[in-house]
C-alpha cells in the first residue's frame, strides 16, 4: 500500500498538480459553455411544445441522465470515430480533450436543458402577457423579460451543475487526458505516495468548488437584487449607496 | 372609436363569449359588470389579443382586423393601439418603476432614451409616484404597483386602456388610491374599458355600463339607467346580490 505518509510530498505535489489546473478548468469552461448551447437547443422544443422534436429531446435527456458519465465518455471516445468513419471523416488524430469536452458538453447539456425548462416555466405567465400587452414581439418578450428572470432562478441549479461538472472531469483521466487527476495518477504511481497525492488533489478540488460556490452565490444575489432580501431587508440597498458615495467622494479627493 | 363585432370564443366545449357586439365612443369610460365566469375578462383580453377569439372583427379608430385572418403584423398593430392594466399588476419584476414604464417606449416605440425617460417620469408623477422612480416592484405596496401599471399603460399613449379588475387584488385600504388615479385620467378624456366589481366607481365614473352574464351582453346603458331601473331580471338579481338593500329595518 505505497510508502509511509510524508507531508513534504503533499507540499511538493500541490504545485505540480496546480500546474495542470488550467486544463481541468478549460474542460469545465468549454463544456459548460457548449452545454449551455446544447441545453437551449434541447429545451426549446419542450418549452414551445414542438411535436416530434419534443419527444426527441425527452429521449436525449433520459439517455444522458440514465447512463453513467463514465460510459458516456467511453461511448463518445470509441464510438464517435467509428460513426464518423461512415461519412469518411477521420478523427483518429484528434486531441483526446476534444472528446472529453464533447462528452461533458453533451452530458451537462441534458441537465442544463432541464434547468432552463424549470426556470423559464418558473417565470410568472403574467410577465409575458404584460410584455405582449405593451406591444413586444415574442422574441423581445423572451430575451428582455423572461430570460433575465429565468437566469436568476436557474443560478442555484447551474451552480450545482458547474461544481458537479468540475468533479466529473476527474474521470477524463480514464481516456488518458492529462488533467489534474491524470497527473495525480502518474505522480502517485511514480513515487508510491498515494495518500499525499489524493489529499493534495482533493484540497485543490475543494478550494476551486468553494470559490465557484461563492461566485455563484454572489451572482445570484446580484441577479435577484430586485427581490426583497429576507435576511437583510431594505438596508442592503442603502448600504450599497453609502458604499458608492464614500467611494465617489474618496475618488474625488484623489485618494 | 372602438367597435367589436360578433366576438365569439370557446374554451373547449365551454362557450365563453357568444357573438358579442360592443361600441365604445372616443373618450368614453365603459364599465363591464357581471358575475364571475360571465366572460367579461375574456372579452377584455380579446381586445388586446391576449386571448384569440374564434370569430369576430374589431375596429379601433381607422384600424380594422378580422380575428379569423389576423396575422402577426395585425396582432402587433392591434396591441400598439391598446394598453392593459392587469389584476395582478404584472410589473416586470427585474425592472424599477421607471424602467417598467420606459420599456415599451424604448423597445416598442423606439423613442430615444432621454425622451422615454422624460415621458415616463412625467407619467409616474401623474400617478403620484415621483418619489419611487428607482424602486423595484417588490419594494412597493400593491396600490403603488398598480399605479405604476397605470403609468406604464398611459405612457404608451394608446387609443384605449383596458383595465382588468384593477383593484381586485388590493387590500381594501389601498383600493381608494388606485381608483382616484383611474378617476383622474378618466377626466382627461382617455378612452377606457374597465372590468370591475366597484359599483360606486362604476356609478360615478362610467359613461356607459355593460352587464354581462353567460357570455352575452344582457343589458347596457347609462349608469343611471342600469343602476336606477334595470330592465332585465338577471341584472336586477346581480345588482341586488352585489349591493343588497337591507332586508330588515331598525
Amino acid at each position: 500500500m505505497g510508502r509511509k505518509f510524508d507531508i513534504h510530498y503533499l507540499l511538493d505535489f500541490l504545485p505540480k498538480l496546480l500546474s495542470y489546473l488550467h486544463i481541468t478548468l478549460f474542460i469545465v469552461a468549454a463544456s459548460i459553455l457548449l452545454g449551455l448551447v446544447v441545453g437551449f437547443i434541447i429545451a426549446l422544443p419542450r418549452l414551445y411544445k414542438i411535436p416530434v422534436l419534443q419527444r426527441a429531446s425527452q429521449v436525449y435527456v433520459s439517455f444522458f441522465r440514465g447512463t453513467p458519465i463514465l460510459i458516456q465518455l467511453f461511448l463518445i471516445y470509441y464510438g464517435l470515430p467509428e460513426l464518423l468513419k461512415l461519412v469518411h471523416i477521420d478523427v483518429s488524430r484528434a486531441n483526446v480533450l476534444v472528446f472529453v469536452i464533447l462528452a461533458y458538453a453533451l452530458h451537462s447539456g441534458a441537465f442544463i436543458s432541464e434547468a432552463i425548462r424549470a426556470a423559464v416555466n418558473g417565470v410568472d405567465r403574467g410577465q409575458v402577457e404584460a410584455a405582449y400587452a405593451i406591444g413586444m414581439s415574442g422574441y423581445q418578450a423572451f430575451t428582455r423579460i423572461v430570460l433575465p428572470q429565468a437566469l436568476a432562478i436557474s443560478i442555484p441549479i447551474l451552480a450545482n451543475l458547474v461544481i458537479g461538472n468540475l468533479k466529473d472531469t476527474s474521470l477524463a483521466f480514464t481516456l488518458g487526458a492529462m488533467e489534474m487527476t491524470g497527473k495525480s495518477q502518474t505522480l502517485a504511481s511514480a513515487t508510491q505516495h498515494f495518500i499525499e497525492t489524493y489529499i493534495a488533489l482533493s484540497l485543490i478540488y475543494f478550494v476551486i468548488s468553494t470559490i465557484l460556490e461563492r461566485t455563484f452565490h454572489y451572482l445570484e444575489r446580484r441577479l435577484l437584487r430586485h427581490e426583497k432580501q429576507v435576511a437583510e431587508p431594505a438596508v442592503r440597498y442603502g448600504k450599497r449607496r453609502l458604499w458608492k458615495r464614500t467611494l465617489i467622494t474618496r475618488l474625488e479627493k484623489g485618494g | 372609436m372602438i367597435e367589436l363585432k360578433q366576438i365569439s370564443k370557446s374554451f373547449g366545449k365551454n362557450q365563453v363569449l357568444q357573438s358579442i357586439d360592443l361600441t365604445v365612443e372616443k373618450g368614453e369610460v365603459v364599465v363591464i359588470l357581471g358575475p364571475s365566469g360571465s366572460g367579461k375578462t375574456t372579452l377584455l383580453r380579446c381586445i388586446n389579443y391576449l386571448e384569440k377569439p374564434d370569430n369576430g372583427q374589431i375596429r379601433i379608430g381607422d384600424f380594422k382586423l378580422d380575428f379569423k385572418t389576423a396575422g402577426k403584423k395585425d396582432i402587433h398593430n392591434l396591441r400598439q393601439r391598446s394598453a392593459m392594466v392587469f389584476q395582478h399588476y404584472n410589473l416586470f419584476k427585474h425592472k424599477t418603476a421607471l424602467e417598467n414604464v420606459m420599456e415599451g417606449l424604448l423597445i416598442v416605440q423606439k423613442l430615444p432614451k432621454d425622451e422615454a425617460r422624460r415621458r415616463s417620469t412625467q407619467m409616474l408623477e401623474k400617478v403620484g409616484l415621483a418619489a419611487k422612480l428607482d424602486a423595484y416592484p417588490s419594494e412597493l405596496s400593491g396600490g403603488q404597483q398598480q399605479r405604476v401599471g397605470i403609468a406604464r399603460a398611459l405612457a404608451l399613449n394608446p387609443e384605449v386602456i383596458l383595465f382588468d379588475e384593477p383593484t381586485s387584488a388590493l387590500d381594501p385600504e389601498l383600493v381608494g388610491e388606485v381608483l382616484d388615479v383611474i378617476r383622474k385620467i378618466a377626466g382627461e378624456g382617455i378612452t377606457m374599458i374597465v372590468v370591475t366589481h366597484e359599483m360606486g366607481f362604476a356609478r360615478d365614473v362610467a359613461n356607459h355600463v355593460v352587464f354581462m352574464d353567460g357570455g352575452v351582453i344582457v343589458e347596457e346603458g347609462k349608469p343611471s339607467e342600469l343602476f336606477g331601473k334595470p330592465k332585465e331580471e338577471r341584472t336586477k338579481q346581480f345588482l341586488k346580490r352585489i349591493a343588497p338593500e337591507p332586508s330588515y329595518s331598525i
